[in-house]
């Protein structure tokens, strides 16, 4: 390994161990160029507080799915199946809630309605972790199949949007101090569990190598349905900011959001292979995207129709980055090998 | 001491080599260590279906010894020590430790007993740190109100008095990410992990397969440093004779599930093991 001086090398023992930090953290670097380009070329966007609170307030729910997706990758998992959750979990909440022509308005109790949310967001969640842990169904192919079987049933349930929901059902995602304070607190949340209890470190373990987790004494198939389990709620919560957002729950809710939160996770350095990645860098995923997103949004020169176009974009850009990301990574570790 | 200063010295073969055991009779073995048995094994029979994978195994294993088991592929090696280990239990036959018949069901219980396995493939996790692997699955933690947090500052404490001051490898920062270690470095985490339970009896199973000369001599001078300043009995499961020659104190050879001898590595030599593995018998 060649040495660095100067101030960076009194921080790095190596250039290598140089590179591989800032390889983990290429996220902030990546975040500032973007905000420098929003910037320049769609001002707008960042014009003042209020814009940037906008952008945080909308971010609320993509940061819980990147949450979801990060703990999922983390665990050496996939989860497709996030956007679907929140949107089917949101929609047979808003039906029991409202009182729509189509809805079955059995209350409007907001209680009950958060009640039912978070469990049909953790049932599913407990069903993809079981099936994965217990019956060792691919990731991929379970949490596919929950996405094509809930993104139906919600069509099949509503195809209108179900307004005349309860405020304080609506609350939650409705207040943007309060959006963004879930924002936060869940990253925080996320933070201490991940780096302090013993349930994020398995996970990292099993992220990292499942035989070697296991034979460690780690209980691969409860973290796995854990995860899963997580994963369900952190979806369902999404579902409830975004209808608080919107104010209504739109029949396409949830749909496609399940690239961003993957976008967000990897180009915040999530590893799509598991057992690497941290919580910072996957705030700056979420970040980079609701930045993007709301620039689009915002540019004069980009038509509404053309936004999905670009959002494949960025995915592709992240998993380009990833990719580099890995290679550099792993020709290091093989020059350093003995 | 660590592990540099114990490998200068000589090991202790217990008996120095007296008695060796006529090859087809195992009753009668070399005694190695304190003399005092640690690990019995009593008519043990395994197996799986219709297929036998050990017969009528009977030893004796000493305090403080080096003890290795060797034999060909499907000798029953690897079948004898997940019995011990705990991952197979026998069809047939007892074991004692200290004199107490063990029955383990799983890894946990011969963890619980003292009994810890190094296995071939180590079960590092790549992209964790050295103290992150050490202690993965028994973490320090420290309470605050009903739950539980992992002690970082302890963890890594405790990593650094396993690796510095136990093994003696001060060279090895314990942040390092396991993945930028040799293969002898990794062996030495592996081991260094088992140190974390205070055991009293290791299992390594091919500690030096596929290692440099280098990584191979790291490893025989930390097995060295179990015996000599940890006391504690290392079971080496291997099919390298150049290498149980070298570091074991006494070998026992397994042909087709049949501990067909117990030597000493001064009494026997890469030939005589060879044909003992591979035909059951010493040759002419």
């Amino acid at each position: 390994m060649s040495t660095l001086d100067g101030f960076a090398g009194g921080l790095f023992e190596s250039r290598d161990d140089f590179v591989l930090t800032l390889l983990d953290n290429m996220i902030w670097p990546i975040l500032a160029l973007v905000i420098l380009a929003v910037y320049l070329l769609v001002p707008q966007t960042l014009q003042n507080v209020r814009s940037v609170r906008l952008i945080m307030w909308s971010a609320a729910p993509l940061a819980l799915l990147v949450l979801a997706e990060s703990l999922c990758l983390l665990s050496g998992h996939f989860d497709l199946s996030i956007g679907s959750i929140a949107g089917f979990s949101a929609m047979v909440s808003g039906m029991v809630l409202a009182n729509c022509p189509s809805c079955w308005g059995l209350t409007t109790n907001p209680w009950i309605g958060f009640a039912l949310i978070f469990t049909i967001g953790a049932l599913i969640g407990v069903f993809n972790g079981v099936m994965v842990a217990r019956f060792n169904v691919n990731p991929f192919l379970q949490t596919l199949a929950v996405l094509i079987i809930f993104q139906g049933g919600k069509t099949a349930l509503n195809t209108q949007p179900i307004s005349g929901l309860p405020s304080t059902y609506l609350f939650p995602g409705g207040t943007a101090d309060f959006a963004i304070g879930v924002l936060v607190v869940a990253f925080v949340l996320f933070g201490v569990v991940m780096r302090y209890t013993p349930f994020g470190q398995a996970v990292y373990a099993l992220g990292s190598d499942k035989d070697s987790a296991l034979e460690v004494g780690i209980r691969t198939d409860r973290v796995i349905i854990a995860v899963y389990t997580i994963s369900g709620v952190l979806s369902a919560f999404a579902g409830l900011l975004l209808t608080g957002f919107v104010g209504v729950v739109p029949p396409l809710i949830g749909e496609g959001l399940v690239f961003q939160a993957f976008a967000g996770a990897v180009i915040g350095g999530i590893s799509l292979f598991g057992g690497r990645g941290k919580v910072t860098g996957a705030l700056g995923g979420v970040l980079l995207i609701a930045l993007i997103q709301s620039a689009l949004n915002n540019s004069a020169a980009i038509e509404a129709t053309q936004i999905q176009f670009f959002n494949g974009v960025v995915l592709l850009i992240a998993i380009l980055l990833y990719n580099t990301r890995t290679s550099i990574r792993g020709r290091i570790l093989a020059s350093g090998a003995q | 001491m660590s592990v540099d200063d114990a490998a200068e010295e000589t090991p202790d073969t217990g008996s120095e080599g007296e008695a060796v055991a006529d090859a087809r009779d195992v009753g009668d073995v070399p005694v190695a260590g304190t003399g005092e048995v640690k690990l019995e094994i009593e008519n043990v029979h395994k197996r799986f279906g219709r297929v036998v994978a050990l017969q009528g195994v009977n030893l004796d294993i000493y305090e403080k010894e080096v003890f290795a088991l060797v034999g060909d592929n499907g000798a029953g090696k690897s079948t004898l020590m997940n019995i011990i280990s705990g991952v197979h239990e026998p069809t047939e036959g007892t074991v004692r430790l200290d004199g107490r018949e063990i029955a383990f069901t799983n890894p946990s219980d011969a963890r619980e007993a003292g009994v810890e396995t190094v296995y071939q493939d180590l079960a590092l996790m790549d992209d964790l740190d050295i103290a992150t692997n050490i202690f993965m699955g028994q973490f320090p933690q420290r309470k605050i109100g009903p739950f539980g947090f992992i002690d970082w500052d302890e963890t890594r404490e405790q990593a650094r008095h396993i690796v510095h001051d136990r093994l003696g490898r001060t060279e090895i920062d314990i942040d390092t990410e396991v993945q930028f270690l040799s293969g002898g470095q990794r062996q030495l985490v592996a081991v260094a992990r088992t140190l974390a339970f205070d055991p009293d009896v290791i299992i390594l199973d091919e500690p030096t397969s596929a290692l440099s000369v280098d990584a191979a001599d790291l490893v025989h001078r930390t097995i060295e440093y179990l015996r000599e300043e940890e006391g504690i009995t290392v079971i080496i499961v291997s099919h390298s004779i150049e290498d149980v020659l070298q570091i074991a104190d006494r070998i026992g050879v397994l042909y087709q599930g049949v501990l067909v001898d117990v030597t000493v590595p001064e009494e026997a030599s890469l030939e005589s093991l060879t044909d003992l593995m591979t035909t059951g018998t010493y040759g002419d």
